[in-house]
């Protein structure tokens, strides 16, 4: 974490807003892309990062400067996409009584063209296949970028739990994708 | 010899295996190179799996949605007479960039009256596998990269912010202050080691970072809009590769 950051972080801890909107700047890109693959969906990808500043915002006293601030807000993010999705999937069921996956699922089911669509596609069925743990697991190692150390942290389970998380993930996609890559 | 697992492959893959010896028996071995391959391919198709793009606005649109939402805490400020009082007492700098820019200085010291030449005492450089001089000089080197890196991550962080608002505030001249001076620290000491290509980078930015730094007392609203379009141009991007670039030590910037 740079000096600045850490200014920053000071400041917005006592209330300084024009600090906290500096975070906010900052961060928002980055907390997208990961609120999207976790949820894969715009509208609740954009709710997730809303909350999950708030709850920053809330919360920023308790950051330790010696800690990771991304770690930190990815941390407040897949908890609150967790949240998200249970609240969400749990409503849309009882409302619809059709599993939103399963609609997914019709939709990816595209003639295998080998386009990076339809890649992009099957890799998010497969991805919304995954357990929330073994999706939350690989796609901080994976896309973020995470050592198994901070991705465990993060989760705030143990780095063996953590690393069979991310087998099973791997296992599972690798099944998923494996008949795309001929093509 | 040991069965190799696919959860080994896959530790491989993310670079997280413990047994550094296994990448070379990957290497070795056609059964292995095969199953590593595989698993490569299979798992670089995901990286397709990318989100919607977002404007360079997302962050000031999020900021614009929450605002109002933010409630619980405000600024302590101890009014007119407060803050008055406040700048006597605070120090211009905080200890933490004092203490880097010292350390720079320092770097800069060093290079200058050396040239980079002394021998820094490195228990590597013991070892016999690098000449001891060479070794000073990639120690050298490698501490004004890291510097310049961290010090360019603070330059994107206060330019994002600055081409984000309408206002210019305390915040962002006294950052552009800091900055204005480890950048003339860090330029010196590329200039030293001989890295002319990053010294004139920095030597590019210094004009903004002195605009920046005191536009509270002589900037108009027009001449913040013509820096800003300047910083969205091109510096910003350019601040951004040049980071990338040092954090690739293969690349010599």
């Amino acid at each position: 974490m740079t000096q600045i950051e850490q200014k920053i972080i000071r400041k917005a801890a006592k209330g300084d807003r024009a600090a906290f909107r500096q975070l906010v700047l900052e961060h928002s890109h980055a907390m997208f892309r990961l609120a999207w693959r976790l949820s894969g969906d715009e509208n609740a990808a954009e709710d997730i990062v809303q909350e999950a500043f708030i709850k920053a915002w809330r919360k920023i006293g308790e950051f330790r400067m010696d800690a990771s601030f991304k770690s930190w807000m990815h941390r407040i993010t897949v908890n609150t996409a967790m949240d998200y999705l249970r609240k969400h999937v749990r409503r849309k069921q009882f409302e619809t009584a059709e599993p939103e996956w399963e609609t997914l699922d019709r939709a990816a089911q595209v003639p295998d063209t080998g386009t990076q669509i339809d890649i992009s596609r099957q890799t998010q069925v497969a991805m919304m296949d995954l357990s929330e743990a073994e999706r939350t697991a690989l796609l901080l190692k994976h896309y973020e970028g995470h050592s198994i150390q901070e991705v465990a942290r993060i989760m705030e389970i143990t780095t063996g739990a953590c690393k069979q998380n991310i087998f099973r993930a791997v296992k599972k996609m690798r099944v998923a994708l494996r008949p795309l890559v001929a093509t | 010899m040991k069965h190799i697992t696919d959860e080994d492959l896959t530790l491989l893959f993310y670079g997280e295996h413990d047994d550094p010896t296994l990448a070379v028996m990957v290497a070795e071995s056609e059964e292995l190179s095969a199953r590593y391959d595989a698993l490569c391919a299979e798992l670089k198709l995901a990286d397709a799996y990318q989100p919607p793009q977002r404007g360079d606005d997302y962050g000031a649109e999020v900021w614009q949605r929450i605002e109002s939402q933010l409630v619980g805490k405000e600024a302590k400020t101890g009014g007119r007479l407060g803050n008055w009082l406040a700048s006597f007492i605070q120090p211009r700098f905080s200890m933490a960039g004092a203490l880097s820019i010292a350390l720079v200085a320092a770097l800069a010291f060093t290079l200058g009256r050396n040239g980079g030449q002394e021998v820094i005492n490195n228990p590597i450089a013991t070892e016999g596998a690098v000449p001891a001089m060479a070794m000073a000089d990639i120690d050298s080197s490698r501490l004004l990269t890291h510097s310049v890196s961290t010090h360019l991550e603070q330059v994107n962080l206060v330019l994002t912010q600055f081409v984000n608002t309408s206002e210019t505030s305390s915040n962002e001249t006294e950052y552009a202050t800091d900055m204005l001076v480890a950048n003339r620290l860090y330029r010196q000491a590329a200039v030293q080691q001989g890295n002319h290509k990053l010294a004139a980078f920095l030597a590019d930015l210094e004009p903004l970072l002195i605009e920046l730094a005191y536009q509270a007392q002589s900037g108009s609203p027009a001449t913040r809009e013509r820096m800003q379009q300047e910083v969205k141009d091109g510096l910003l991007f350019r601040v951004r590769v040049m980071n990338k670039q040092l954090n690739k030590p293969e690349i010599s910037v």
